[in-house]
């Protein structure tokens, strides 16, 4: 009729209402929803077959992997603290077959060396030197070109004596090869590089042996036994640590280093029991 | 400025130990030489040293163990850390306790690989307040080993596997400040430190109240999740250790209870596994026909009485872990199907009726509803 309002002509407040109503119900019925087929105190009526989907899921070396995580953390004791992991893509390549604990065969040294894989790259230690470059080692950060620090380890906290908690978890020193015309490229090889990449789609279609023949490649100037310990704990080690942005009181520690001495020369190193009463 | 002293030792204690070993000479000395230098560097540690984690670590094990990155892939494919946070644990129960007090089996450096499993019945050099002797664990583990929990004689080797030990349950407890409603921190802290350095005191301090505010330190949850997980909600393995159908399913059954579901709602007040089954000793959980059972029929009305008020021989009679099956339970089975019908039919006729209405209020609109009565059937009443 003229003059009427059309059904659709509502003053906006109704609408408002009648949202905050919908909004509601709709939550309410999720609730009641939720109460009759998942929730733990409701009858659980999806529950079966939730279990039923996460039973075909399961997968027993994931399940195997986390029990013995728990159980890692509790043998332990002593507080196991998760740190962010940096996502595959941006890790060396090394990563995909070393993990983080490479090293295993020197029993005496392993603990030690897999320590060192928190300061720099594997590169850093086993890089080969090319003829035509000099080698000189910078902090890289994949998320940052140009990273300023503080770095972890490189300072004590004159509170504690203890090393200085810092935020950036990620950078390490990396090699890069420096050519007589002033250039500079980096030595380190990151999971996206396309060679990385191509293998990780193809590697569960090689056999062993192509498998063996790609991964010769990976090691192009990689020597197997990295440097020993002297080459950068000594005061003309190959790191300035100084230039690395150490504390001049940590860089000292780190060039008269005494674990050096413990692991290269003594078989045994006795622990006086005088104080121990 | 107290801190001082603690970097000179430090400095000092390294360079006597740096010229150990970079000196050639000094490798050609006897031994004991080299135990005595050693001997001044541990002396200037030990008189000098004052962060929290240097208390216990007298003889610089976080040399090595500060790094996050030690350790390695075992033989078995399992990652092993070695790594000791020391600003975390500096902030723990046994941040005063030397390292070797419990690792007893570490004698040199670099040490073995470590096969032995610590014992915490150890006496460690740590002397508590008002007693002479060292302090040790093995009170409350004379408690466990009585307990069911601790290894008898007559167990299967099955059971003495699975049974828990020390660690299974415990880590190192760090310190949390418990609720300022229970303890005003603070406040009474401060009347501690008329006396009292405020860092020793502090820590001190926290160790007393960790454990006032619940039996134990760990919140219900924590409690419920830590004694199901892995082992009484592992029905494969208390199937396999015939344990009795009541206890195969007291997991359920808790969970099913008004306890169970409170602390499932987040409550912090509510029985937890350890405050009907261990009195305060926590580790003296016993099967409930054994007299010291804290459940067992002569003490229930104590157990029961910890929270409620009064308690009375028909009180206790309720059953807590109460299973709905319905061949055991037929009458409890039915009103219960029954009452969960009618919960479920009116609230859901609720929300059906809602639905309803919202779908017919759309058509006119709310106000013209409210002033000329309801729309929701039929045509549109608008003229």
């Amino acid at each position: 009729m003229a003059g009427e309002p059309k059904r659709l002509e509502h003053p906006k407040s109704v609408y408002v209402i009648g949202f905050i109503f919908k909004i509601i119900t709709l939550t309410v019925l999720i609730g009641v929803v939720y109460q009759v087929t998942l929730s733990p105190h409701g009858p659980a009526v999806l529950v079966p077959i939730q279990k039923k989907m996460e039973e075909s899921q399961r997968s027993a070396i994931l399940d195997e992997v986390r029990r013995q995580e728990e159980y890692e953390k509790h043998r332990h004791f002593h507080n196991v603290v998760e740190y962010p992991e940096l996502p595959e893509n941006l890790r060396p390549v090394c990563y995909i077959c070393h993990s983080d604990y490479p090293h295993s065969k020197s029993k005496k040294v392993r603990a030690m060396l897999n320590m060192h894989t928190q300061f720099f790259v594997c590169e850093t230690c086993h890089i080969e030197e090319k003829k035509d470059a000099t080698v000189a080692y910078k902090w890289y950060n994949p998320y940052d070109g140009n990273p300023e620090g503080p770095f972890f380890g490189t300072s004590y906290d004159p509170d504690t004596g203890n090393l200085v908690e810092v935020e950036d978890l990620f950078s390490k020193i990396a090699p890069y090869f420096e050519f007589a015309d002033g250039k500079s490229e980096t030595a380190l090889k990151i999971s996206d590089a396309p060679l990385a990449q191509d293998y990780m789609k193809v590697r569960d279609k090689l056999t062993p042996e192509q498998r063996d023949n790609v991964k010769k490649k990976f090691h192009v100037n990689i020597k197997p036994k990295g440097h020993e310990c002297d080459k950068c704990h000594s005061k003309k080690g190959i790191l300035d640590f100084k230039k690395l942005a150490f504390s001049p009181n940590r860089a000292i520690d780190l060039e008269q280093l005494n674990i050096k001495g413990m692991v290269t020369k003594y078989e045994k190193f006795y622990i006086p029991n005088l104080f121990s009463d | 400025m107290g801190n001082k002293p603690l970097l000179k030792g430090r400095k000092i204690m390294n360079q006597l130990t740096i010229r150990c070993f970079k000196e050639d000479i000094i490798l050609e000395l006897p031994k004991i030489l080299i135990t005595a230098i050693l001997c001044i560097a541990a002396f200037f540690t030990f008189t000098l040293s004052g962060s929290e984690a240097d208390a216990a670590d007298k003889e610089n094990c976080l040399m090595c163990h500060k790094y996050k990155q030690i350790g390695r892939i075992d033989e078995q494919g399992r990652k092993r850390s070695y790594y000791v946070n020391e600003n975390i644990y500096g902030n723990t129960t046994h941040r005063n306790v030397p390292c070797r007090d419990c690792h007893s089996y570490i004698d040199k450096l670099p040490h073995d690989e470590v096969t032995e499993e610590v014992n915490c019945a150890n006496e460690c050099h740590v002397k508590p307040p008002f007693a002479k002797e060292n302090f040790s664990h093995k009170n409350i583990i004379k408690v466990y080993n009585e307990s069911v929990h601790g290894v008898h004689k007559d167990d299967s080797e099955e059971l003495k596997q699975a049974k828990p030990y020390c660690k299974y349950c415990h880590l190192n407890p760090i310190y949390t400040r418990v609720d300022e409603k229970r303890i005003a921190f603070e406040q009474t802290l401060s009347r501690c430190l008329n006396c009292h350095e405020r860092k020793g005191v502090t820590q001190a301090y926290k160790h007393i109240t960790h454990r006032l505010r619940n039996k134990t330190s760990r919140s219900p949850q924590e409690v419920v999740q830590l004694c199901s997980k892995n082992c009484h909600a592992n029905m494969p393995l208390m199937e396999s250790l015939k344990v009795s159908p009541e206890s195969l399913e007291s997991v359920e059954t808790y969970n099913e209870s008004i306890h169970g579901k409170a602390v499932a709602l987040g409550s912090q007040k509510a029985a937890d596994c350890i405050s009907c089954h261990a009195s305060s000793s926590i580790h003296d959980v016993y099967k409930k026909d054994h007299k010291l059972s804290t459940v067992n029929d002569a003490n229930r009305i104590n157990t029961c009485n910890q929270c409620h008020e009064n308690v009375n021989e028909r009180f206790v009679q309720i059953d807590v872990h109460s299973g709905l099956g319905r061949e055991e339970k037929p009458l409890l089975y039915f009103v219960n199907l029954g009452l969960q019908v009618v919960f479920y039919a009116s609230v859901l006729g609720l929300v059906g009726l809602m639905l309803l209405e919202t779908k017919g209020r759309k058509k006119d609109g709310i106000l013209w509803q409210i002033k000329k009565g309801t729309s929701w059937r039929g045509r549109s009443k608008r003229k």
